[in-house]
């Protein structure tokens, strides 16, 4: 018998009791790994987009939430013309639904524009012109809308043809609808404005320039903001509010899994009463009494940590494969993330043990004996 | 002197009850020392003084010449020094006769085989070599005190306390666990307090105290022993 043997025999003592605790406290890790992973899923997708699409900088307004509002599309001359800039492109994207699809990534794009170099055609043809009221579907939007070439997909009113089928190298690229940005203005009631202009800069300008471009942006374009690329996941309000949320979820989660283990540990430290009394009678320190209730909490959390994990995992592959998922947030199964949620649960647990620890590490003895 | 005390005071509930009233007493080493007197005199509460399970109100209590209340390391005594005996066996449940008698030998630098060793042996030696990976539910009430006896001799202490033993047996058991007592008191020459009721078994004590209001009214040698 290690001293080991006496946390655990306490902890399954009563099973259903520690069975209950480790299913709130899993339910509060499992959210975590969730939630947060979804919103990781996210910001990564829009980073390896931007990448795949090859933009240096993005400028829009963000202060619109995930989707910045709209504005002129003549700013896009504008900025063009500043140094280092050696291409910009006029981007007009939505988050619409479509058809069955709760949500599906809408965007028109300036025809002709670098948006549109990097994909590849897997089938049919590219639209023609800018005037064509047609549109190509990314891998996984074809798969989720059910659409292949000679379909129509109907975006607000307007019934549009799939003319192409093509991979855009990055999942939200290929969870999106693409179209002419002239067509996209025209079927969302947007004439003339965009949200996004993509710009790339001369190859090998330095960071220092590249942010120097930025206040340039800024000076013509006051209310808006021009982010670096590999930066817009960081600092964009939308994906600020995403992570908030993700994590003041989870936290509340968590508090609840805190209250249950402590619930937990306080009515097992009240029961065992008599049995603490016994222990300091025969000669146990406080401290070892202590170690014990402390080391039965952050065990209570650390099974509660993995078993969290694995539910956590889960979630997050089923809500991955769900319609209104697919194709565009690729869930993030991130070990960094499941080391921390599992830290995050065995800190729990310690905390959770610590009043009812110095409770029992309070007892007198003799009257402890007595209850 | 093993015990010494002197004006030994206990109140509780804030001064509205006193167990101990005063108490002059003195134990020497090697001895078997009855405490015997009707329930409420503080023959308990004298016990619990000794073994440090609590502190005086006033009044002074040495063991070897260091006062009790002030020991650096009261659960350091308990554990060494002091093996004690309940009415009510005081068991924890959960844990198998071999475990429990194990349980007092955590503080010290034994590895876990010299651990289990050490428990059979002295569960052996109470005659308990048959119920290592019994629960303490599953024996009877003499046999649960035998290992709460094993236990209290853990640490292989030079103190046995024992708080009405016999309390809680029959009468055959009874005097099978004074015997086993008495037994090991000459044996290992441990010092035996014990407190009982039971003039029959106080008898058998090389001393016998009486109480009364918290206070000692008699102590005689007992001359057959």
């Amino acid at each position: 018998m290690t001293f080991f043997t006496i946390v655990l025999r306490s902890l399954t003592r009563r099973p259903v009791r520690t069975g209950l605790t480790l299913v709130g406290i899993s339910i509060g890790i499992a959210a975590v790994v969730t939630l947060v992973g979804m919103a990781w899923g996210y910001e990564k997708g829009v980073a390896n987009q931007l990448d795949a699409v090859g933009t240096d900088v993005v400028v829009s307004n963000m202060s619109g939430g995930l989707m910045p509002k709209v504005f002129n599309e003549s700013l896009k001359a504008k900025v063009a013309t500043l140094p280092r800039v050696v291409d910009a492109t006029s981007i007009l994207m939505q988050m619409l639904s479509v058809e069955d699809a709760p949500i599906m990534m809408i965007s028109g794009r300036e025809w002709g524009g670098f948006a549109w170099q990097k994909m590849s055609l897997l089938e049919g043809r590219m639209p023609k012109n800018a005037a064509e009221k047609a549109v190509v579907l990314g891998t996984l939007a074809a798969e989720v809308l059910k659409k292949k070439v000679g379909d129509t997909v109907q975006i607000e009113v307007e019934e549009l043809p799939v003319v192409g089928i093509v991979d855009g190298h990055a999942l939200m690229e290929n969870g999106t609808i693409f179209l002419s940005l002239k067509v996209m203005q025209e079927v969302t009631g947007n004439d003339g404005k965009i949200n996004f202009v993509n710009i790339r800069a001369i190859p090998n300008t330095s960071k220092a320039q590249i942010n120097q471009l930025c206040r340039d942006i800024h000076g013509i374009f006051p209310e808006g903001r021009a982010m670096v690329s590999t930066e817009v996941v960081g600092t964009s309000q939308g994906f600020r509010v995403i992570r908030a949320i993700s994590w003041s979820t989870s936290l509340l989660a968590i508090i609840v899994g805190v209250l249950g283990v402590m619930n937990t540990m306080l009515m097992t430290v009240f029961e065992r009463t008599h049995e603490i009394g016994i222990l300091l009678a025969v000669g146990w320190r406080r401290r070892r009494i202590v170690a014990m209730v402390l080391c039965e909490s952050a065990l209570l959390g650390l099974l509660g940590g993995l078993v969290g994990v694995g539910l956590g995992v889960l979630g997050l592959v089923t809500l991955g494969a769900s319609p209104g998922v697919r194709g565009f947030i690729e869930p993030d199964l991130n070990p960094q993330l499941m080391l921390i949620s599992i830290a995050i649960s065995v800190v729990v647990g310690v905390i959770s043990g610590l009043y009812p620890a110095w409770r029992s590490s309070r007892l007198t003895p003799s009257v402890a004996l007595q209850s | 002197m093993i015990y010494q005390a002197i004006g030994l005071q206990k109140q509780f509930d804030n001064g509205k009850v006193a167990a101990l009233r005063g108490l002059d007493l003195e134990i020497r080493q090697g001895e078997f020392v009855a405490i015997v007197g009707q329930s409420g005199c503080g023959k308990s509460t004298l016990l619990q003084m000794l073994g440090a399970l609590d502190k005086p109100s006033a009044g002074t209590l040495k063991y070897r010449g260091n006062s009790i209340p002030d020991l650096p390391d009261p659960a350091a005594y308990r554990a060494q020094q002091i093996g004690f005996v309940f009415q009510a066996f005081h068991l924890l449940p959960t844990f198998t006769v071999l475990e429990n008698v194990q349980i007092p030998m955590f503080g010290g630098n034994l590895s876990r085989p010299q651990r289990k060793a050490g428990a059979a042996e002295l569960l052996e030696s109470v005659g308990l070599g048959h119920r290592f990976n019994h629960y303490p539910s599953e024996l009877s009430g003499g046999e649960r005190q035998r290992v709460a006896i094993a236990r209290g001799l853990a640490n292989k202490p030079g103190v046995v306390l024992a708080d009405e033993p016999t309390g809680n047996l029959d009468s055959e058991s009874a005097l099978q666990i004074i015997d086993l007592l008495l037994d090991l008191h000459r044996k290992l020459g441990v010092t035996l307090v014990l407190v009982t009721h039971d003039l029959s078994i106080a008898a058998r004590a090389s001393r016998i105290i009486r109480m009364k209001d918290g206070r000692v009214i008699s102590d005689q040698a007992t001359p057959t022993n």
